[in-house]
């Protein structure tokens, strides 16, 4: 199971951030992996005028 | 962007973000993943989706219809604020995981535009090429950058 502290307050109108210092990372996921992967193939060939890629 | 939008949790990077949608299905908790996917110029990559409760996992072919759409995309758009704070100005890449989801964020883009145009840079990709948003074209993947 997730280590993500629970954020109790669910007051929609103000947004309230918790640090939580044991969340697990979710990087690694494989849905994330995937998505990494065929967003760098598309990000790579994205050319901007003020950068040349080497 | 002046909307509603959910409390959050963050892990201590910056770069992982939790938050429950609270609707009519209930509280379905949803993540957002940031990771650098370019250097030059840096660009991140966002990865959205439900949190499977049975693998802990992160899924974006669940379709939730939990009746908060505007609320989850506010949010979003607020840890991208809480990123850009800690990260800097960034560009920022987004693209669904198929066609059909790439142009679902297409659709609410074009909708909240007016809204996200406050804040943020918004660019369509096509193929090699960068766009400014416009509504009513199909795009690839999108770009934000906070201004």
């Amino acid at each position: 199971m997730p280590e993500v502290k629970k954020v109790t307050a669910m007051d929609k109108s103000h947004s309230e951030r918790i640090v939580a210092d044991k969340a697990k990372s979710h990087a690694n996921d494989p849905f994330v992996l995937k998505k990494v992967a065929r967003a760098k193939e598309i990000v790579s060939k994205i050319k901007f005028p003020d950068y040349s890629i080497k | 962007m002046n909307l509603e939008r959910y409390p959050y949790s963050v892990s201590n990077d910056f770069q992982d973000y939790s938050f429950y949608s609270d609707g009519p299905k209930g509280k379905i908790k949803k993540t957002v993943l940031y990771i650098k996917i370019r250097e030059k110029p840096i660009i991140y990559n966002i990865a959205f989706g439900d949190v499977d409760p049975e693998t802990g996992e992160i899924n974006d072919d669940i379709i939730s219809n939990n009746s908060d759409m505007d609320i989850v995309l506010a949010t979003v758009a607020n840890t991208i604020h809480d990123f850009s704070d800690r990260y800097g100005n960034h560009y920022i890449f987004a693209t669904g995981s198929n066609r059909v989801r790439t142009r679902l964020y297409q659709i609410n883009i074009s909708r909240l535009l007016d809204e996200i145009s406050i804040d943020f840079e918004v660019y369509g990709v096509i193929g090699d090429q960068q766009y400014k948003f416009q509504r009513n074209v199909n795009y690839d993947g999108f770009l934000v950058k906070r201004k």
